[in-house]
């Protein structure tokens, strides 16, 4: 393999590492969003 | 962290990816594989960072004993986990490439798997425990101990032990012999990663805000 595209590879491992585990975050903060709402609108009434 | 600074970091991380493939000059010896250097070194960096942080907030519980101190050491610790395992998958890319293997136990690549052990092992010694103080207290003490092995697996061992890792750039005399245009492109990949990683920490915090109010109602 030419050693430009071992490169790219290796670039495109840390993004989809790095960008993959930040979406997972936002996902959980969202979900939990959500069920901290639903509590506070149970809690209310 | 507000949409212009994500949008800002993002920006800055892709302009240190265009000036790594097309502005930086290659060093001599290292081919293309100099262009490795702007994204491999960062991750180890801030595999450091992460198990810092996480140490600081380990002493903190231990002086504090409160549950939120022990919460973030765990949050950095994970993210330097991460960030360590992309440095060791990505080392062991180039070392396939380079050497013909993907894995040879040179001392670099040794360290870091010890390393890894170090701190998966923290994650088993939480899992272990279920009572939340006993957790919280045991943890941070592995924590701070994981720690004081960090520069020692990362700085000392690959420089003490003959390795066929690269290391023209960052010599065993602390100095960076690096052309201008890459020292450039090499700074600001480490800044442009700093800032990455502290939007994913701020994440982790607001996670952690959100479990400790819903712990709090239920």
């Amino acid at each position: 393999m030419e050693p430009i595209y071992v490169v790219l590879v290796i670039v495109i491992v840390i993004w989809i590492g790095v960008f993959g585990y930040l979406l997972s975050l936002d996902r959980q903060i969202k979900l939990l969003k959500k069920a901290l709402e639903k509590l506070e609108k149970t809690g209310n009434n | 962290m507000s949409y212009f600074w994500k949008f800002g970091i993002f920006l800055w991380l892709i302009l240190v990816f265009l000036a790594a493939f097309l502005w930086a000059p290659l060093a001599e010896g290292l081919g293309e594989y100099t262009r490795i250097i702007y994204f491999h070194v960062p991750t180890a960096w801030l595999t450091v960072v992460a198990f810092l942080i996480g140490a600081v907030y380990s002493i903190l519980y231990l002086r504090k004993r409160q549950i939120k101190f022990d919460m973030i050491a765990e949050a950095a610790s994970q993210i330097g986990l991460v960030f360590c395992l992309l440095a060791t998958i990505t080392g062991s890319i180039w070392a396939k490439m380079s050497w013909g293997s993907f894995w040879n136990w040179d001392p670099r690549e040794t360290s870091i798997f010890i390393l890894l052990l170090v701190y998966a092992a923290y994650f088993a010694l939480r899992s272990a425990v279920e009572q939340p103080d006993r957790k919280a207290a045991l943890a941070s003490v592995y924590s701070i101990f994981a720690f004081i092995t960090v520069p020692f697996f990362v700085f000392i061992v690959p420089r003490v032990y003959a390795s066929l890792h690269p290391d023209p750039l960052v010599n065993p005399e602390g100095k960076i012999h690096m052309e201008g245009k890459m020292l450039m492109t090499f700074l600001s990949s480490l800044f442009g990663f700093t800032l990455l990683f502290f939007w994913i920490f701020k994440s982790k915090l607001e996670l952690i805000k959100i479990k400790i109010s819903l712990k709090e109602r239920e």
